[in-house]
């Protein structure tokens, strides 16, 4: 957090070109930033910008802890981890779905059937926070990869996952039963160096708002 | 070893931390002190029905919970304003008013300790009971600037609102409390994506819903209400407003208005505060350093109405931004030598000329003395 230099931690997967592509219409450098370097933080001083590259679950921490000012991150990373960050722009790239999902023969099913039964996910909090929002009982098996093979393997009913076109689901004999909600990759800033560095940080914020809204416009 | 855990959220104090910590509460004591509050102690432990029945925002799954020998429930104290406004309504009533008490106390929640923040956590504070006005607010949020800069805190800023801007727009939505409410949480939380979203389906006049999505991010000087003429619509908006410009003319006069910016974003514990609130910030550390505000609805719960106000910093937070800035350090020795008497003699003589004396009470040869001493950085006294 310096007053001069804004950092910007930036996901590394899926959403690495169009955070890419939206610094590049907003004029910022992005020259040499490529995905495969080893190059964990690149530096733009005569332009005051830096980026650290990290893992998406990791874009929360670096900006609740001021070592970026500014991060980009989806939503489903946001509300699993329950950081304390300021949610400032919905970028309304990476769009994908939180969903239960279980095999074919529970399509249809009413949502309190799914009570007593057993959830295997990546996304924990999701999870619990949703079933106990419907007043359901479920008992939450945390995976780490490969959610959709649980049910097949017997190690529960049902799953939480991200979906984004639904192939996967399909592939392994797996229905959608019920959104959750959608999710998008969103501009989070740390709570501190907002305040601290606002006179820096707002106009980029709004920068970044108005280009989001332009591409809306012309798409 | 199981024998040597302690709960999760709670941490010892080791000697040096120990050193700067009362460094921290002594400096803030002196301070409080010489601006006529004076030091009140509580008991660590309340009723939870004193705790609850006050609207004080604290979750109840945040309380440590027991029961007491005589059956009722009570709790750890999960912060010092309410047991002070309990102290001072039944204990103080006749005094002269203003009241100006502080406090230096542990209190405890249970947190997520990743925050910067532990189960249980120190705070020195001051409160001034029976008193409003923008004299009266001014001078506890310059007190509140006065104690960070004392504490050596030079690049520390303070982030300054009137809850009722927020609050009178929210009435005039006219939506159902728990639309409010969830109104309400998402902008303390500053998530603007789900509030634009929230606010988007609600079908509210294009104005209000524009303020109300401003508000979070309007940071600046006084010019900040130029920026929003909307709220002179609104007659609880433009009263705390004036309030908030008038206050900001009486810092000036406190000398602390550069260290004072308005942040239309700070809303702390709406049920609680009543007026201005306002937080402190170091760029050093990712969360604020002191929060306070004006509650004037508290102390009327124990059957005692009057205004109050005031701020409490964490004493940890402070810790941990001047880490690496204490103050200067005393002079160490280590006595030694055969004869007990004229040992203790010469660790008097230097204990009196401000010294910090050890002695050497093992009776060891020179060599392991000198050893001694290189590694806790000391010097060697050894008395023929």
């Amino acid at each position: 957090m310096s007053a001069n230099t804004i950092t910007i931690a930036l996901p590394k997967g899926r959403l690495v070109q169009p955070s890419l592509d939206l610094m590049r219409r907003l004029g910022l450098p992005t020259d040499d930033i490529t995905e495969e370097a080893r190059t964990l933080v690149y530096d733009f001083p005569a332009q005051g910008i830096r980026y650290i590259m990290c893992r998406p679950t990791d874009v929360p921490a670096y900006v609740e802890y001021g070592a970026a000012d500014l991060g980009i991150v989806g939503k489903d990373i946001i509300l699993e981890q329950g950081k304390d960050v300021f949610e400032m722009v919905d970028l309304r790239f990476g769009y994908c779905r939180f969903v239960v999902a279980g095999p074919a023969g529970m399509q249809g099913m009413p949502l309190e059937h799914l009570s007593d039964k057993r959830v295997a996910t990546k996304f924990t909090a999701v999870a619990e926070e949703f079933f106990s929002s419907q007043g359901l009982q479920v008992e939450v098996v945390k995976l780490h990869g490969n959610i959709e093979l649980a049910p097949l393997m017997g190690i529960a009913d049902m799953i939480v996952d991200i979906v984004s076109t639904g192939q996967t689901l399909r592939e392994n004999n797996l229905v959608e039963l019920v959104q959750i909600m959608e999710s998008t990759a969103r501009l989070i800033v740390n709570r501190i160096s907002y305040r601290v560095n606002y006179a820096h940080l707002q106009p980029l914020i709004e920068r970044i708002a108005a280009a989001v809204a332009d591409k809306e416009g012309t798409a | 070893m199981m024998k040597q855990r302690i709960p999760r959220g709670f941490k010892d104090f080791l000697p040096e931390e120990v050193a700067l910590k009362r460094e921290v509460e002594r400096r803030a004591a002196e301070l409080f002190a010489s601006w006529g509050y004076r030091e009140v102690i509580t008991p660590v432990i309340e009723y939870l029905d004193v705790i609850e029945g006050l609207g004080t925002g604290v979750q109840p799954t945040d309380l440590f919970l027991f029961q007491n020998r005589d059956g009722r429930l009570v709790a750890l104290r999960p912060d010092m304003t309410v047991p002070i406004a309990r102290l001072a309504s039944s204990k103080l009533r006749d005094e002269p008013l203003p009241l100006r008490l502080f406090y230096q106390a542990n209190v405890f929640r249970h947190n997520v300790p990743q925050r910067g923040r532990y189960s249980e956590y120190w705070q020195v504070g001051v409160e001034m009971l029976g008193a409003r006005g923008e004299r009266a607010d001014a001078e506890v949020i310059a007190l509140a600037v006065e104690t960070m800069q004392c504490l050596g805190l030079q690049d520390f800023q303070l982030s300054l609102n009137h809850i009722n801007i927020f609050g009178s727009l929210l009435e005039t939505t006219g939506l159902p409390q728990e639309t409010k409410d969830e109104v309400r949480d998402l902008v303390i939380r500053k998530d603007l994506v789900g509030l634009e979203h929230k606010l988007r389906g609600l079908a509210l006049p294009p104005a209000l819903q524009g303020l109300l999505l401003r508000l979070p991010v309007s940071y600046g000087g006084l010019e900040v209400f130029d920026r929003l003429p909307g709220l002179q619509a609104i007659e609880g908006a433009a009263m705390a407003v004036d309030e908030l410009r008038v206050l900001v003319d009486a810092l000036r006069a406190f000398g602390v208005a550069d260290r004072v910016t308005i942040d239309l974003g700070v809303l702390r514990g709406l049920d609680y505060y009543t007026g201005v609130v306002f937080e402190g910030y170091c760029p050093a550390l990712g969360y604020p350093l002191l929060g306070g505000g004006r509650y004037d609805r508290v102390m009327e719960g124990f059957g005692w109405p009057n205004p109050a106000t005031g701020f409490a910093v964490g004493v940890e937070r402070v810790m941990l931004a001047i880490r690496n800035g204490g103050g200067p350090e005393r002079p160490r020795c280590l006595v030694a030598g055969a004869e007990l008497g004229r040992v203790m003699e010469t660790a008097r003589q230097l204990r009196a000329r401000g010294w910090i004396v050890c002695l050497d009470v093992l009776s060891r040869p020179q060599a392991e003395l000198e050893e001694e001493c290189r590694r806790r950085g000391c010097r060697l006294v050894t008395v023929e």
